[in-house]
């Protein structure tokens, strides 16, 4: 069952929900708003790293949605339509406030790019199998700007390079050369994260 | 392939099948073995923060508001009524008598309105499968005033008294409930067995008692 036919006593689907939007119903709003609210907020979440901030977008997001709720006629998926917008509002927002959207390659130079760590015959050092959600959580947030926002369109929201590059104005090889830094700088702050915790 | 070599191609290898020679690499060198097991799970993992946070109910009551501040939201939502000071209790119950007039209202209007499909129907199915056209559900409100019943021409002689901006109010949220139950009557007509119609004729009249209630509660203005 799906969170839609909770709300309405199993009557309301989302494709309902849109239509009776459409004619103004304030039900319906909710209901729609409670099916993408966590995947709204979360994504302004990560993207801004602020609380305060990441309610204003959301609020915003759902804002512009419902005035154009008219206008979704179902030829994409009201979901991708949805985090399109969001994805909009979010980028808009971080060009407001002059924050790098897409990083100058110089941020990690010499850091990652090109120097794997040379670590033969030692397993203990691999991440694989330690990484939690939290501690994820914690490296994507210490990311630089630039770099969190293709790491979360791509990685978090399964954007294709291709739409990212069109929605942040960069090239396809861009966003994927700054995805693979962002990866990379993720695995170094997480092995450090790691070894800290070791010591304690 | 050298760990140099793998590396220049690591991108796609991440996010797709390593080629024969990059999987020859991976088999006699740890350390990119490791690097590309360690990028594979973050990539995977990644996927576990989507949806992980939501937002205070703060967000939807200010959305909410401006949804109705920039009049989409149009029907079947709450009826605001304005904050008053509470009145002694003599006088909160010199109005009393509309409480059970508009429960007794809601009773027949739900009576009158519910037909279930008999049991006995000898083409149940028939009945069922040939519903009426649909039109699309009108809002009231826009078009017209709905017409006030007596007992809703009694309810605003109450509330007289009070200043003209206060009765607009009344007036307006009375408007209101009288145009949700329209819209509902209206579409229950066309369709009996709608569900969804049903709980919202309910809960017109549940606002409208509660707007009733107000005028006991506020009667000493």
């Amino acid at each position: 069952m799906t969170d839609a036919r909770k709300q309405q006593g199993e009557k309301l689907t989302e494709a309902e929900a849109i239509e009776r939007a459409k004619q103004g119903d304030a039900a319906a709003f909710k209901v729609l708003y409670d099916l993408h609210k966590r995947r709204v907020y979360s994504l302004c979440l990560r993207m801004t790293q602020n609380t305060a901030s990441a309610e204003d977008l959301t609020q915003e997001a759902f804002l512009q949605l419902f005035r154009k709720i008219g206008t979704f006629r179902g030829e994409s998926a009201f979901s991708t339509w949805l985090h399109r917008m969001s994805v909009n509002v979010v980028l808009m927002q971080l060009r407001k406030k002059n924050l790098p959207i897409v990083p100058i390659d110089d941020t990690l130079e010499g850091d990652e790019e090109g120097t794997i760590k040379k670590e033969p015959g030692a397993p203990d050092e691999r991440l694989a199998g330690s990484i939690d959600r939290l501690r994820l959580q914690r490296a994507v947030d210490e990311l630089p700007p630039g770099y969190r926002t293709i790491f979360v369109l791509h990685d978090v929201e399964g954007y294709e390079h291709n739409e990212i590059a069109e929605m942040v104005g960069c090239s396809i090889g861009n966003s994927k050369s700054q995805l693979h830094k962002a990866r990379l700088k993720l695995r170094e702050l997480l092995r450090v994260d790691r070894a800290e915790k070791a010591r304690k | 392939m050298t760990c140099f070599e793998f590396e220049r191609d690591l991108p796609e290898c991440v996010e797709g099948q390593p080629s024969p020679e990059q999987q020859a690499h991976l088999n006699s060198c740890p350390a990119c073995s490791g690097l590309l097991l360690d990028l594979n799970s973050i990539a995977s993992q990644a996927k576990m923060l989507s949806a992980a946070e939501e937002p205070s109910a703060a967000v939807w009551n200010a959305l909410e508001q401006r949804l109705r501040s920039e009049g989409l939201i149009r029907r079947s939502g709450p009826v605001y009524l304005p904050a008053e000071a509470k009145p002694s209790f003599m006088q909160r119950w010199r109005a009393a008598w509309l409480i059970p007039v508009a429960a007794v209202l809601a009773v027949v209007a739900v009576v009158k309105l519910y037909h279930p499909v008999n049991v006995g129907d000898k083409n149940p199915v028939a009945t069922q499968s040939q519903p009426q056209p649909q039109a699309p559900v009108q809002v009231a409100r826009g078009k017209h005033k709905p017409a006030l019943s007596h007992e809703d021409q009694q309810w605003l002689s109450t509330v007289s008294s009070r200043p003209p901006a206060q009765l607009a109010k009344f007036r307006s949220n009375l408007d209101q409930a009288n145009a949700f139950i329209e819209d509902a009557q209206e579409s229950l007509q066309q369709d009996p067995n709608d569900v969804y119609m049903q709980q919202m004729l309910m809960n017109a009249y549940e606002q409208k008692q509660m707007l009733y209630e107000m005028v006991v509660d506020d009667s000493s203005h």
